[in-house]
């Protein structure tokens, strides 16, 4: 359930991306992208919640014929997956991406291992290609390193929200990315 | 799972979990169970001081060994400003094993991904602290069960990362190229975990492997 009190502008201690910067940035993505995968079959797959903003920011940047998909994983710590213990796919791809040129779209990689759970995964479905593109990365918390193909930004190790980004399911439709200040989750 | 021998041909009881010596171990051994990468507690000690006589008068144990990333992980919930102590020995074991690959995960760090889970009340419980597990999670860590993993087929190289803007606080840009990355092959089989190990001062030869560094890189001490 949304709690209707939050402010979420005044929770925000520092914009770390403007959304003029996040807009511009996420064209400049698209143009290589398109240019990239120009005569190609690319399927972009977006990682709920997430990367749907930035999802539906770049996918209509890009210039050429596309395909996209969804999925969504579990997350450590869910509530969902605390019967299992282990990682489980909550919604699986729609289409078959056999032979596809794939492009994983996420919004954040900071571990990893959400990330690299997903291409062995997707691996396993044989696409021509697969590929990542990520609107921020944040190395410093790296464990599993993976290549990543396009990083919109690379930001410090902070807690981050906005845009796709959340903090208890909450801030997602902030129109830029902030850093959340320490007494909203401390408290 | 049943008993396996180490490199030096002694036997590790893997029906035990390991009794982690913080709870941040813990914690991070359960978010790698969930996500499928296999892990080794504390399997090899790193000699990093000898004296004259080739005694070893100091080691270093990282917590963690990711067998399929070939990654060494250290944890730290300590305060920033008291990990200098480790920050040093890591340096010495870099110097000594350069081609050992590891990561500090310092408590910040930490603190961090439990917010990024939702765990805030870890958080608390972690912060500035030696990070002691608490009994309820000592108990949880031994009741977790031992759960085969599933494979998955290996990677693709997927060419260059592109260039991207680096944001700093205040949200200063300026472009850093991108970086390319080796990606290692996935886990094939089952979680693997050793027998506890307290310290690297108490290792013994049951649960731990002893690596040498290369001839002419030790560092005598006590002449």
């Amino acid at each position: 359930m949304v709690r209707a009190d939050v402010d979420l502008v005044a929770d925000i201690g520092e914009v770390l991306l403007e959304e003029d910067a996040i807009q511009a940035r996420v064209a400049e993505l698209a143009a290589q992208i398109s240019a990239d995968y120009s005569g190609r079959q690319l399927t972009l797959v977006s990682v709920l919640k997430g990367s749907l903003p930035f999802m539906a920011d770049l996918m209509r940047h890009i210039t050429i014929p596309l395909r996209i998909d969804l999925m969504e994983v579990s997350s450590y710590g869910g509530t969902a997956t605390e019967s299992s213990g282990l990682v489980r796919i909550l919604k699986d791809l729609s289409s078959s991406i056999d032979g596809s040129d794939v492009l994983l779209v996420e919004d954040i990689i900071d571990t990893g291992l959400t990330l690299n759970y997903l291409l062995r995964y997707l691996r396993g479905k044989n696409p021509a290609s697969l590929r990542v593109c990520t609107l921020l990365d944040k190395p410093a918390r790296r464990l599993v390193e993976i290549p990543v193909d396009y990083i919109g930004f690379t930001i410090p190790d902070q807690f981050v929200v906005g845009y796709g980004l959340d903090y208890g399911e909450l801030y997602r439709n902030l129109r830029f990315v902030g850093v959340l200040r320490p007494e909203v989750y401390s408290s | 799972m049943s008993d396996g021998p180490l490199d030096d041909g002694s036997l590790v009881d893997y029906s035990r979990p390991p009794s982690f010596a913080h709870a941040s171990e813990a914690e991070l051994a359960r978010i790698l169970d969930f996500y499928e990468v296999r892990w080794d507690y504390e399997p090899h000690v790193f000699p990093i001081l000898w004296n004259i006589d080739g005694v070893v008068l100091e080691s270093f144990a990282p917590d963690f060994y990711l067998p399929d990333l070939d990654l060494y992980v250290e944890l730290t919930t300590l305060k920033q400003s008291l990990v200098r102590k480790k920050n040093r020995k890591l340096r010495r074991l870099r110097e000594l094993y350069p081609d050992i690959r590891i990561k500090l995960f310092y408590g910040r760090d930490f603190r961090q991904l439990m917010l990024k889970y939702g765990k805030v009340a870890l958080i608390d419980e972690l912060s500035g602290t030696p990070g002691q597990a608490t009994g309820a999670l000592r108990e949880e860590a031994a009741l977790r069960d031992e759960a085969p993993v599933q494979g998955a087929s290996t990677l693709d190289d997927t060419g260059a990362a592109r260039a991207a803007p680096v944001v700093t606080r205040g949200a200063e840009l300026s472009a850093a190229a991108g970086e390319r990355l080796d990606v290692p092959p996935p886990p094939r089989d089952t979680v693997r975990r050793r027998a506890a190990i307290a310290h690297p001062s108490t290792l013994g030869s049951r649960t731990a492997t002893r690596r040498e560094p290369p001839a002419g890189r030790r560092t005598i001490k006590g002449r």
